[in-house]
């Protein structure tokens, strides 16, 4: 998968991008808007990180370009503007998503994913990790092949974990992922807590393993290793 | 009390007071002159009566303005005047005459004689004179009032526009204060004050707004990069201590970020950066918000109920609209008990939320202020937000405790 990712802020393009190749994911930078211009008439991404502040002109007008050169690329705004007229705007003009700075990296993959999901660039909608099965597109599990029912936030904290496998996760990213803006809720990681031992427990029933672990209360990694 | 009133008020009291004076000194003036002419009159009387006795010897007589008698002895009297009444029989009534008795002596013969002038005629003319004086002097007031009045109509007509401009005038509308010239020259200069002033204020303010969202915005940048970096120093092999340490740091620089968003936020609603587009219904959005707060409210075993009355219909940017609920709910939840209930009325113009909670000390005076909470962990911006949507939205939103603690919108009146 081949990622573009136009961010001005060169520590948080190097940030972003290490991440990213960590993940397996080809990532081509463009830190202004001119190169990025350049770039999306050249070559073709799958995905495209687009900070709307750029230092030589606003990001949303390359998004014409790219709805030009890039037809099947799709598009991830990152902006530190939490206007709701640009998220709107932005996705009017063809953006898949649109992310608020600071943002997890956790949480970026996540949507990521999410999009190359709904373009089909996976080719299928099914995840898999050992013995769990996941169909985004029914949204359903199978764990040794038993379909296994899941709330809608239970599957949600599965795909979360696996989309992020080997990763830690402190609660705080789990719960802003899950709740987004209503974070603000004083017992959100009490929730985290009993979703999670559900989802232990409807594993366990059908013999499968316990992959989530706790790291000193604070965080949760899911991992086989 | 209006300019042209206290000016009115002012020279009405010292105008009665000097039109009494004058009006009363005026009549004691003139009826003392007509008093002397009188006197003047009869005196010169007595010496022509005097002339005519002495030379034709003829005692003129003529009740009851004359009335001379020979005496043959002096009489005992010292010319003096009096008044007296005297019956005219013509008119039937009774006259007033200034009398003057004196006593002639024509070679040793003496006369008594009383000369009487009707000073009848002469006190009407005082009354007469003094109040056609009156008249004049108040009608040349009334006129002058009422020219005044007129005068002001015309003159402050400028003035009391340029008042209503400067009375609805506000910063945040997009447009520059304009105020009628005046061929005044205090007036003009007062525009002239008033404009600069109005244009100074104006972009000091559209600078310090633009100053408090650039920068809410530049926080966002390092903000992100730290966290970002943070978090990749989680997925390597780190202590415990080390890995709270990060984690603390983390949740810190979060909260930093939520206090900047929603501080953003509260100057975005306050600028009125938000277009109340389309007409939203507040009962949908309830109903909405519930089922998304659900797992909240199970986790606390609270038991919500939604009365609804009708639909509670506002012009609003759905956006807000949906803050000002969220806000609303989040605070019933955060700051209920354990199994407490929450219960909800919605009908148009209406919206009541009242919840069970533990004590506190904030009041409705209190609760909606920044920064003011009675959790420590949340930021005290999220009832401040409430109150400033409703301020923006011509709502009033109203603290009250009793066994439930209540917040009630309602649209005003």
């Amino acid at each position: 998968m081949k990622i573009l990712i136009i961010e001005d802020e060169f520590d948080l393009l190097i940030a972003i991008s290490n991440y990213l190749t960590k993940e397996n994911y080809i990532c081509e930078l463009a830190e202004s808007f001119s190169k990025a211009s350049e770039k999306l008439a050249i070559y073709e991404y799958d995905i495209i990180l687009l900070d709307i502040t750029l230092p030589d002109g606003n990001g949303l007008n390359l998004l014409s370009t790219i709805k030009k050169h890039q037809k099947k690329a799709g598009i991830i705004i990152i902006t530190a503007k939490n206007s709701l007229d640009d998220k709107i705007h932005g996705l009017d003009l063809g953006a898949d998503d649109y992310m608020t700075k600071p943002f997890y990296l956790s949480e970026l993959n996540s949507r990521i994913k999410a999009v190359l999901r709904r373009k089909q660039f996976d080719g299928t909608s099914i995840l898999t990790f050992d013995e769990i099965i996941v169909d985004s597109e029914s949204k359903s599990v199978f764990i040794k092949g038993e379909p296994i029912a899941f709330t809608k936030k239970e599957y949600d904290l599965l795909l979360f974990f696996m989309i992020n496998k080997n990763r830690v996760l402190t609660k705080e990213a789990i719960a802003e992922h899950l709740w987004e803006d209503n974070i603000d809720m004083a017992d959100t990681y009490d929730f985290i807590y009993t979703h999670l031992n559900n989802i232990r427990r409807k594993i366990k029933a059908v013999g499968g393993k316990d992959y989530v672990r706790t790291l000193y209360g604070m965080g949760y990694k899911f991992t086989d290793q | 009390m209006k300019f042209l009133s206290k000016i009115t008020q002012n020279y009405l009291l010292p105008f009665t007071i000097v039109l009494l004076v004058v009006t009363i000194a005026g009549y004691f003036m003139l009826r003392k002159i007509i008093v002397y002419g009188a006197k003047e009159k009869l005196l010169s009387k007595e010496y022509l009566i005097e002339q005519q006795i002495k030379n034709t010897g003829e005692i003129p007589n003529l009740h009851p303005i004359i009335e001379v008698q020979k005496t043959d002895k002096e009489p005992d009297i010292s010319p003096s005047f009096k008044k007296v009444t005297i019956r005219n029989e013509l008119e039937k009534e009774d006259e007033l005459f200034l009398e003057y008795s004196s006593k002639i002596n024509i070679a040793g013969t003496f006369y008594q004689v009383k000369l009487r002038q009707s000073t009848f005629e002469n006190e009407d003319l005082l009354v007469i004179l003094s109040l056609t004086m009156f008249i004049l002097m108040s009608s040349v007031f009334i006129i002058s009032f009422f020219s005044t009045r007129r005068m002001n109509r015309t003159v402050w007509a400028g003035f009391e526009h340029n008042l209503h401009e400067i009375e609805s005038y506000s910063l945040k509308l997009n447009n520059d204060i304009s105020l009628v010239n005046s061929d005044i020259e205090e007036f003009e200069r007062l525009n002239i004050v008033i404009t600069d002033f109005a244009r100074k204020l104006r972009s000091d303010y559209l600078m310090l707004k633009e100053f408090t969202e650039n920068a809410s915005h530049e926080i966002q940048t390092p903000l992100s990069i730290a966290l970002i970096n943070l978090e990749e120093i989680l997925q390597n092999d780190i202590k415990e201590d080390v890995f709270k340490k990060v984690v603390t740091v983390i949740n810190s620089l979060k909260r930093l970020t939520a206090l900047n968003q929603n501080l953003i936020l509260l100057a975005k609603i306050e600028n009125m950066q938000f277009e109340a587009c389309s007409e939203v219904s507040l009962n949908e959005i309830l109903f909405r918000k519930k089922e998304e707060f659900s797992a909240f409210f199970e986790a606390k075993k609270l038991n919500v109920e939604i009365i609804p009355e009708g639909d509670f219909i506002i012009r609003m940017n759905e956006y807000l609209s949906d803050i000002l609920i969220g806000n609303l709910l989040s605070n019933s939840i955060n700051h209920n008990i354990n199994g407490g209930i929450i219960k909800i009325l919605i009908k148009p113009g209406l919206l009541k939320i009242c919840n069970t909670a533990e004590n506190n000390t904030l009041t409705n005076k209190t609760i909606f202020n920044r920064f003011v909470s009675g959790n420590p962990k949340s930021s005290g911006l999220g009832l401040s937000i409430v109150r400033q949507i409703c301020e923006t939205h011509s709502l009033t939103v109203q603290y009250t405790k009793d066994v439930l603690h209540c917040f009630t919108i309602c649209t005003k009146s």
